[in-house]
């Protein structure tokens, strides 16, 4: 059976390097992306969108249905990590510590579960608590963190920057909360269900916005076709319309971020780890 | 005012070039994360400061709006440099690695 499985994919392999020699060359001025489309997106595509960053305007415009497919996938790497790892089972030993005494006991009974609070503390098996350094600095850059993703998400029209970049910043300051404190923490602010239902929601913001232009009789992600309910200049509505999009983008891109993050370090516990 | 952004950048230059030498030249882990840690905060200050005069050279409100703009980037990593560095050095000792002694030569 390996075997067979090495020949299909030394078959596959040979194809698909036997395909790579019709493309064009690297910076082949006669290829056809080069002839027809890269002029039109330089010459067309501030006056058409109104959208000083080309980039943008070609990756959630003119190419948006592809973007929203990226935005799919990274959703639906979320919900892999989470349909493959997560385990609901209990975890079979607990370590506490007894806080006046500082005796550590080890629980091996998985129905036994210590009250924590002022007599017992909960304890990490694999994870040292960080410094009072590095948990008040975390705490001090965490916000800081998160107005700067929200920034590159807002001004992703403008400026280098996106859903996508945007997403990652804002994922990474929550993962900081669970490196600097520890996974309760971050599982405690925020719940596994919210998680999942946000991932979700920015894949359906991003459809629901294609869907709106299609219900207003255009194509779908045709953004002129929301004039009539977005309020403002309606020379604007493209980057309006792109700005949506980007949000969906990135709250779908925290979440999965977010999600993959937990369930890989608890190896789907959710309860202690890194 | 440009001969004191001449002097800045210079002591800045100074900084990260005594930054770079000493992650070259010094011996062990803990003693390399030092000047990383502190050299380049400093240089990154230094070299940041004679930027933000030198944009004031005209003034405007915009001008200045930037250079603060600039000084709290001197503040983030004033703030997280060191930090980084102190992690670092605590997981190295929490993994066990040993620190760099002046060995002794026998005989």
């Amino acid at each position: 059976m390996k075997f067979l499985g090495f020949i299909v994919v030394c078959l596959t392999g040979t194809l698909l390097l036997y395909g790579t020699g019709e493309f064009p060359d690297w910076g082949d001025p006669d290829s056809p992306a080069s002839i027809h489309l890269s002029n039109y997106y330089i010459e067309k595509a501030v006056e058409e969108t109104q959208v000083p960053n080309l980039v943008t305007a070609v990756l959630a415009d003119y190419r948006g249905f592809d973007t929203m497919f990226e935005t799919a996938v990274v959703f639906c790497a979320g919900l892999a990590c989470f349909l493959l790892l997560r385990d609901f089972r209990e975890k079979k030993e607990r370590f506490y510590r007894h806080t006046p005494t500082r005796v550590i006991l080890h629980v091996k009974d998985s129905k036994k579960v210590l009250k924590t609070g002022k007599e017992f503390e909960h304890m990490d098996k694999d994870w040292v608590p960080s410094d009072l350094i590095i948990r008040t600095v975390c705490r001090i850059l965490i916000p800081f963190i998160q107005i700067y993703a929200l920034y590159v998400v807002a001004h992703g029209d403008f400026s280098p920057g996106g859903g996508f970049q945007g997403g990652v910043i804002f994922g990474s300051s929550l993962i900081l909360l669970a490196i600097s404190y520890d996974l309760k923490t971050l599982v405690r602010r925020i719940k596994e269900k919210v998680l999942g239902i946000y991932a979700a929601l920015g894949v359906l913001i991003y459809v629901g916005i294609g869907a709106i232009c299609m219900a207003m009789g255009g194509n779908f992600l045709d953004y002129s076709k929301l004039v009539p309910i977005v309020p403002g200049d309606p020379h604007h509505i493209r980057a309006l319309g792109m700005l949506g999009v980007e949000i969906g983008v990135g709250i779908a891109v925290t979440a999965a971020m977010v999600i993959i993050y937990i369930n890989i370090v608890s190896e789907g516990k959710h309860d202690e780890g890194l | 005012m440009d001969i004191l952004v001449v002097l800045f950048l210079i002591t800045g230059l100074f900084f990260f070039l005594g930054g770079a030498v000493g992650i070259i030249r010094m011996p062990d882990f803990y003693s390399r994360l030092h000047p990383a840690g502190k050299l380049d905060t400093l240089g990154i200050f230094a070299m940041v400061t004679g930027l933000a005069i030198y944009n004031l050279h005209h003034f405007s409100l915009e001008a200045l709006l930037l250079s603060i703009k600039m000084f709290l980037i001197v503040f983030f990593v004033f703030l997280s440099s060191p930090t980084a560095t102190h992690s670092i050095v605590d997981a190295g000792m929490r993994a066990g690695l040993r620190h760099w002694t002046k060995k002794k030569r026998k005989g």
